[in-house]
């Protein structure tokens, strides 16, 4: 069907061109040429034994799992009391959560560079860190929202009604019901954070500089092959992380029936 | 039991990931043993951290930290927030000028270096916030494979003439350099000695007219000298050193030094900087014409110290944009009058900036 | 068992404080900050407003940016729609391995992405080489920093965002629909036009806007795959602070864009409804 010769060339579109990189990556010579003439793993050992490379790597980490951790808290508390919650304006401040999605991230990053100079926290972690949460969270919200809906708060109220505390309800009863898109929500906000690049242009600099960072200043600076290589490992590290979120989601017997 | 367990574990491993990255990263500051040179990267750090680095490293027992590349709007925001992490800078001209109009920058204490080694060193690069440490020139880059030397172009009106010579340019665009006027003028027939002050307004239009056959706008040597050397663009200005070190490489790139802009890059010191006496020595010890000659071996670009030319082969010099053959066909870029404010307060290096940016969006 | 409900509700409310204040903070804050260098200069000024009123080149940028963003759209919208019919009607299993291809590049780092992209559509890159081999052209093609390059690089990653939303509203058509006006006689691209079509209108509204909005915010695509003629807002503020340091420029430049988005998005909510966009719509 013509339909379906469509859909295999945008697949072909969609996935190729990281296939073309990841192979271009045991290239052993310092020309990107494609299909690649010799084979090494040059670039590999480069990206491992540069500080250069790895330090920036290590940051990314160090920002990637405190902004995973405060995204998901911070999201999953805020779409619990969005659904489940009774007040007015239900609706905008919902609107208002999510935003940050559509704001184009240039504004955003620009406003972070004027708040974080002006209380000299640019170019530290902790200025990433609570970039990245402000872009991860609303993903999180959307995520848990979404699974909340089709959850039956009944259980909830018939636990409460049972005795058990707020906490304890919720903690027992209400998170259970939506570990998966929990799960799902926390590894897709490590991976907004790691592969940030615009916020850290913006606001990381010498002492705080991510992977993505280093990235974008070779791009523009000096053409390496390393990037090759670092690309294939980026690529690998997200199918690693989304590939546990899909598992974690399909053990979840509430997430049966897709 | 399980939960609990699994609780109070999460809870260790989370306070531990919310403080624990926070505490551990200090910037690197002169007084606890660091000093923060930023250079321009790429090979020329590779060769710094050899010679000069290992020297300044064992006479000091200081530990160096090279970064780049030495942006102006950080080194700003650096100063203007208190929170000062870089120590010496490596930087052009221009950024120099850019950098004292807004106070960035502390004066060089020249009686911290050798005499003798002053002595070779061209009065122009001796400034009051500046010493200069390489020189190097804008010159014309080709790909010799796509352009062969035979047929070359030979000076800027060739390379604004498409007809003849056919294939793609690359010029520089942001990345912090001034528009190529000056190749503009002398493409238009202005001869060299009788470029400065600049006729603005003929050079643009000598832009307007090299606009169309530009593929690329380059935003960093590096990444002009990719295009040449890729075939994506036949001929570009940008750094003659950087061409020839690539040619050194085996890439097909040659360097015609006719109508070279020649231009020099100047270590400077932060406003700020903690220890002045030890970058001091860092810069000191950088000039040492020895270190000079290994660097200029490795890297291409013409030490600021002409003792240098006593440790390099007549064949090594013959590459360098310094060399006697070379240097008489190129002229000396007037910092001077790109950074005297106009009536409007601004420098022509500002308002032809503007310009440009202004230029390029409106094609 | 109402008293209680409505207890336990209200509490439950409370739970979006710690976000609430989060994003007052670190979200809302450094915005009016913002705002605050754009007119304040030593005392209010709206000297940055009226250079950006007198300069045309500004304003060129803005309309790149929406060239753009209206180009990536439309040609979205071609290719999704297609894709999206074949997901309703496919199998799960077929429907799953095509989410997870779809959503392979969004979680590509968009530096991997453009990077590919600048090795594969170079003068002497693979889509070169492929179209001389087969003979459709006789010289390399400039497919690169122009704006060519730029929607490759965009629409690679942003069809799931117009095939899902597109997905979400055509499978819940109801089939028995198309059934009866099939046996009623009419042929198929009659049921097309004028049953289908009109049925998903509102997916299609949801993911032109939701890709226009996300188009308008680009800033690495355009900046490394397009040329002069793509030089976006984004673009122009990163010069405003990194070239000419210009921070309150920069900060109004800012306030334009999210003007323009705020804009478009508040006129288009009014026409269709708040609750289409945010309550359906995205989600993956």
């Amino acid at each position: 069907m013509a339909l379906w010769a469509l859909a295999s060339l945008l697949m072909i579109f969609l996935v190729a061109p990281v296939l073309i990189i990841m192979i271009t990556s045991f290239n052993g010579t310092p020309y990107m040429e494609f299909p690649p003439k010799s084979f090494s793993v040059r670039w590999y050992t480069n990206f491992f034994t540069s500080p250069q490379w790895y330090q920036t790597a290590v940051t990314s980490l160090k920002v990637a799992v405190p902004t995973m951790i405060a995204a998901t808290v911070l999201g999953t508390s805020a779409a619990i009391g969005i659904v489940r919650g009774s007040f007015p304006g239900r609706r905008a401040l919902e609107a208002f959560f999510v935003s940050p999605m559509v704001v184009p991230i240039v504004v955003i990053a620009l406003g972070f560079y004027f708040l974080f100079s002006g209380y000299k926290v640019l170019d530290t972690p902790l200025a990433l860190f609570l970039g990245h949460t402000v872009i991860a969270t609303p993903l999180v919200i959307v995520m848990v929202r979404a699974a909340l809906q089709t959850t039956n708060p009944a259980m909830e109220f018939a636990a409460r009604s049972l005795g058990a505390g707020f906490w304890r309800a919720l903690w027992y009863v209400t998170l259970p019901s939506v570990r998966a898109a929990i799960g799902s929500a926390a590894a897709f906000a490590f991976l907004i954070s790691f592969d940030d690049v615009v916020i850290a242009i913006f606001v990381a600099g010498p002492n705080s500089t991510t992977l993505p960072k280093r990235m974008w200043e070779t791009i523009r600076f000096e053409i390496d092959p390393t990037l090759t290589a670092i690309a294939s490992l980026l690529t690998v590290v997200a199918v690693v992380v989304l590939v546990t979120g899909e598992l974690l989601r399909r053990s979840d017997p509430a997430e049966r029936g897709d | 039991m399980k939960r609990r367990e699994v609780l109070k574990s999460a809870g260790i491993v989370t306070a531990a990931a919310l403080t624990g990255p926070f505490f551990h990263i200090r910037p690197a500051r002169a007084d606890k043993g660091e000093l923060v040179v930023v250079s321009w990267g790429g090979d020329y750090d590779t060769a710094l951290r050899e010679h000069v680095v290992a020297a300044f490293e064992k006479a000091t027992g200081y530990a160096v930290k090279l970064d780049a590349p030495p942006e102006t709007a950080k080194v700003k925001a650096m100063v203007q927030s208190g929170n000062v992490s870089w120590d010496v800078i490596m930087t052009d001209a221009p950024a120099v000028q850019a950098m004292l109009k807004d106070n960035l920058l502390e004066p060089i204490e020249y009686a911290a270096v050798d005499k003798a080694r002053l002595a070779k060193i061209p009065k122009e690069l001796q400034q009051q916030y500046a010493l200069g440490q390489r020189i190097y020139s804008f010159n014309i880059v080709y790909n010799s494979k796509l352009m062969p030397k035979a047929k070359h172009t030979r000076n800027w009106t060739e390379v604004w003439d498409a007809k003849n010579f056919p294939g793609g340019r690359t010029f520089n665009f942001q990345g912090g350099t001034a528009p190529q006027l000056e190749a503009a003028l002398l493409a238009d027939g202005v001869p060299m000695d009788k470029l400065y002050p600049l006729d603005i307004e003929r050079a643009w239009k000598m832009m307007d007219k090299l606009r169309p056959l530009v593929t690329k706008w380059y935003t960093s040597h590096a990444q002009a000298i990719q295009l040449l050397s890729a075939g994506e663009v036949v001929v570009g200005n940008t750094i003659g050193s950087r061409g020839i070190a690539a040619k050194k490489q085996g890439a097909p790139i040659d360097v015609d030094y006719n109508q070279g802009k020649l231009a020099s890059d100047n270590w400077c010191l932060v406003k700020g900087v903690r220890d002045k006496k030890i970058a001091m020595e860092f810069i000191n010890i950088a000039l040492d014409p020895k270190l000079q000659a290994l660097i200029a071996q490795k890297v291409p670009y013409g030490p600021s110290n002409s003792g240098a030319f006593e440790f390099l082969s007549a064949a090594e010099a013959a590459d360098l944009a310094t060399s006697p053959e070379n240097i008489k066909n190129q002229f000396w870029w007037n910092t001077d009058w790109w950074s005297t404010p106009g009536p409007d307060g601004k420098t022509p290096r500002e308002s032809q900036g503007e310009r440009f940016a202004k230029w390029m969006v409106m094609n | 068992m109402q008293q209680a409900v409505r207890f336990w509700r209200s509490r439950e409310g409370a739970l979006i404080l710690p976000a609430l204040v989060f994003y007052l903070l670190v979200y809302v804050y450094p915005l009016v900050k913002m705002a605050g260098w754009s007119f304040f200069d030593h005392g209010f000024t709206l000297k940055f407003w009226r250079e950006l009123a007198r300069e045309p080149a500004y304003f060129k940028a803005l309309s790149n940016t929406l060239e753009i963003s209206v180009l990536v759209t439309v040609i979205t919208l071609l290719l999704s729609y297609p894709l999206a019919y074949l997901m309703t009607t496919t199998t799960p299993r077929a429907r799953r391995v095509l989410t997870v291809l779809l959503l392979i590049p969004f979680w590509t780092s968009v530096l991997v992405r453009t990077f590919a992209w600048l090795v594969i559509l170079g003068r002497n890159g693979l889509v070169n080489n492929l179209l001389l081999a087969l003979g459709l052209v006789g010289e390399p093609q400039k497919l690169l920093f122009n704006m060519i390059g730029v929607q490759v690089g965009m629409v690679q990653v942003l069809l799931p965002f117009m095939v899902f939303p597109l997905y979400a509203v055509m499978s819940r058509i109801d089939l028995n629909v198309i059934r009866v006006a099939r046996s009623l006689g009419a042929p198929p691209h009659r049921v097309l036009l004028h049953v289908f079509l009109p049925l998903s209108l509102p997916g299609v509204a949801a993911g032109c806007i939701l890709v226009f909005l996300l188009a308008v915010g680009f800033y690495v695509t355009p900046a490394l795959l397009g040329g002069p003629g793509q030089i976006t807002l984004a673009t122009m503020i990163d010069m405003m602070i990194t070239t000419f340091l210009n921070f309150g420029f920069a900060a109004t430049l800012g306030l334009l864009l999210l003007a323009v988005v705020a804009g478009i998005f508040a006129g288009v909510s009014a026409l269709l409804g708040l609750n289409r966009i945010v309550g359906g719509g995205a989600g993956s």
